[in-house]
Order: structure tokens, then sequence, then C-alpha cells
């Protein structure tokens, strides 16, 4: 980082290997477009170099960068908004108990059931029809594990707004991927209990009754 | 990230929003734990937000993954281009300049200092002085319009560069003094 600030490039490109893929992650989850999000972490980079003398080193440097992205991102939906959004549960959560949290869980193997690719993009329409406030803190929150003051900070409102946000973005999240839980595929379930490992080498297992290893699911650290 | 824990008396039934809060960290985990024993569908409720986190992550993180790396080589390259602007005024020009030709300046520097040298040794006269001063010397007065020339200084604790630019301006001497404890790269 201080060879960065310096302006020694290969140290700005080092920081850039460490940290593009998971600055798109976060980049992706907001703006929902590939494109979009490359030229999100592309800006995000620039901008990141640009002030780099301003980094005082209390943060790390993926945290500051994270909250360029963010900003980015954020702005670069601003942008590009063709509808203005209508948040309707902004400071409400007296009467959520008349639309609560669902207690259905995929079987404690999130893992497993990513691999299933009707999952998979039944959580991408989902988050698409999230609103913008209701999908950027959920995703600041479950990708970078934000408390609900840094959101706060984050987004310029109230922690009371965040945790609406948040508890709206979820049940809605769950309502949407609702009809997967209680009636779900017989590849999910296989991919649950863990008896279809790889779903795109089913021809190949079949052909071989051979069980292919399984795919990792990445865990990343969240500071 | 850092998690802020709030204590607070709960109401007799534990809240989706409270349940929520715990499952993020943001309330007094013995306080909840409690309540979670005596209400299974609560702890079902807190697995369920927990899972869900664990879905939207892992599906980011997987789409991140999927993204060839051709692309992002292609925005490093971008980015690159972008970073490196160029120099305006003389100063950004002379360290752009400095920047580029560090080495060539040193080993210069060093050529010239031997250079010098070997004419000292190697001038017509022995060692005894003989030769030297055989008669008067004609000088002859020189109108010079250059300032006189710094080629180098002995900077310790550092390194000295001195660097002498014609422009349209006129002359400028520069003289770049690094500090010995610099050190490149990560």
């Amino acid at each position: 980082m201080q060879a960065a600030q310096r302006g020694d490039r290969d140290a700005f490109k080092t920081l850039f290997e460490r940290y593009h893929r998971r600055a798109y992650a976060l980049a992706f989850g907001v703006v929902r477009h590939q494109d979009d999000a490359l030229d999100v972490v592309q800006d995000a980079f620039i901008k990141a170099h640009k002030y780099l003398d301003r980094f005082e080193g209390n943060s790390s440097f993926y945290t500051w960068l994270y909250r360029i992205v963010m900003n980015l991102a954020i702005d670069h939906l601003r942008k590009h908004r063709k509808v203005k959004p209508v948040e309707l549960d902004e400071t409400r959560l007296e009467n959520d108990g008349d639309d609560p949290l669902l207690p259905r869980i995929l079987g404690g193997n999130p893992g497993r059931a990513l691999q299933d690719k009707q999952l998979r993009a039944r959580i991408d329409q989902a988050l698409d029809q999230l609103s913008e406030n209701h999908r950027s803190v959920l995703v600041m929150r479950e990708l970078e594990g934000l408390s609900y003051e840094e959101m706060a900070q984050a987004m310029s409102c109230s922690k009371g707004t965040i945790m609406s946000r948040l508890f709206h973005a979820r049940r809605n999240m769950q309502k949407r991927l609702l009809d997967l839980i209680d009636n779900p595929s017989a590849e999910l379930v296989d991919d649950l209990l863990g008896k279809r490992a790889d779903p795109e080498a089913d021809e190949a297992a079949a052909a071989s009754q051979d069980e292919a290893p399984a795919k990792r699911v990445p865990a990343r650290s969240r500071s | 990230m850092t998690e802020r824990r709030i204590s607070r008396p709960l109401p007799r039934t534990t809240s989706d929003v409270e349940l929520m809060e715990h499952a993020d960290g943001e309330l007094a985990e013995a306080e909840v734990a409690i309540r979670l024993d005596r209400e299974p569908d609560a702890r079902a409720k807190v697995d369920a937000v927990r899972e869900l986190g664990e879905l939207v992550r892992g599906h980011l993180e997987l789409s991140a993954d999927a993204v060839h790396d051709a692309r992002f080589a292609a925005m490093w390259r971008r980015i690159d281009s972008e970073i490196e602007v160029p120099a305006s005024g003389l100063w950004a020009r002379v360290t752009g300049w400095f920047d580029r030709h560090r080495g060539h300046v040193v080993t210069g520097v060093v050529s010239a200092g031997a250079v010098a040298a070997l004419a000292l040794i190697l001038r017509p006269g022995g060692p005894d002085g003989a030769g030297v001063g055989r008669g008067p010397i004609s000088v002859q007065p020189v109108a010079m319009r250059a300032a006189p020339e710094i080629d180098a200084l002995d900077t310790p604790g550092g390194s000295s560069t001195v660097i002498n630019l014609d422009d349209e301006d006129g002359h400028t001497t520069v003289i770049w003094v690094s500090p010995a404890d610099i050190v490149e790269g990560i």
C-alpha cells in the first residue's frame, strides 16, 4: 500500500489483482449487470489511485475501496434510473408481524443448494426485483458483513432505515424463493442431499456411474 | 467488519426484527438465546436469515468467479493507461524524466567522474609537476551567457543528481536529492 502511494505501479497492480473480483461481486450485486459492474470496478480503481495520498491507513485498503465501489455503484443506478423508485417500507417496522420472516431453510446447506442452476437463476431474479436501496443494503450486509451503523453511514440514512430496508429485503427474497423451498425440483433435492455433486457433469456422471467431486463454494473472509 | 451489540430489554415474544438483529450480531446474545430455546419457530427464523445470507453471498461470489480473467486483464490495461497522466509543468516533467532515466543519470555521473579523474592523471607533465606551468598562459576573457554548471553534489545520507535543462525559458538547474532510506516495492 505504501509503495502504491509512492507511485509504484506494480504495487498498485498487486492491489488490483488482490481485490478486483471481490470488488466486482459487490458492484454486480448492486448494479446487476456484468458490463456495468465492470465499469464500476474500473472507475473505482482509477479513483482509488487518484486519491491514494488521502488514504491514511486507518482501515484496510479494501474497506476504503469498497466504499468507493459502493458509492459509484449507487451513483450508477441513479444516473441510469428510468423510473423513480418508491420505497413503501422505509421506516415502518411496527406491522411486520403481519408479514413475518419465514422459518424455512434449504436443509442448512446453502453451499450444495448453490450448485442448482434453477436456484441461482431464482436468486438473480429475486435480487433484480428488489428496490435499489433494499438490494444495496442486503448486498453490503451479506457480502461485506457491515454493521447497521456502518451501512447507515455508507448510505447517509438512519440506522432504523437500514434495519427496515434489510428486513424487507430479506423477507422479499424469502418470498421469491419460497416455492423453490416448498416445492424443490428433483435436481435441487439431489443437490441438497449431496446426491448430485456437479449438475454440469450429470451426463458424464450418468455414463460413467462415477460421482464427480463437489464444487467448492467460495467462503471469503468479511474483513 | 465490527459488529455492535446493543443490550436492551426484550418483549415477551421476540419480534422478527429482533430475530434479524440477533442473526446479524446486533443484539446481546445471551438475552435472545434464552428466548430462542423456548421458541423453536424463532430459532428456525434466525437460521433462515443466516442461510439466506449464505445463499446471497455465495451466489455473488460465484458470479464474480465466472467472469473470465481476460475481462479483468483488459480492465487493468485500461486502468494502467488511465493512471499514466501526462506530466505538466516543469517540475512534473523533470520528475517524470528522472523516474524514467534514474539509472542512466547515475551511470552518467559516475562515468563523467571517471573520465575527469583519468584526464587529471593522464594530462601532460610528470608526477613531479614538470611540464606544468612552463610558461605564461594567455587567458582571453569570454562572455558566458550560461549559468555556472553544477554537475554533482556530495549529499551524505542520500544521493543527489543535478539536471541542467535548456528550454525556451532559458537555463534551469535542478538538484534532485533522494534520502537513502527509500525502499521500492512492497
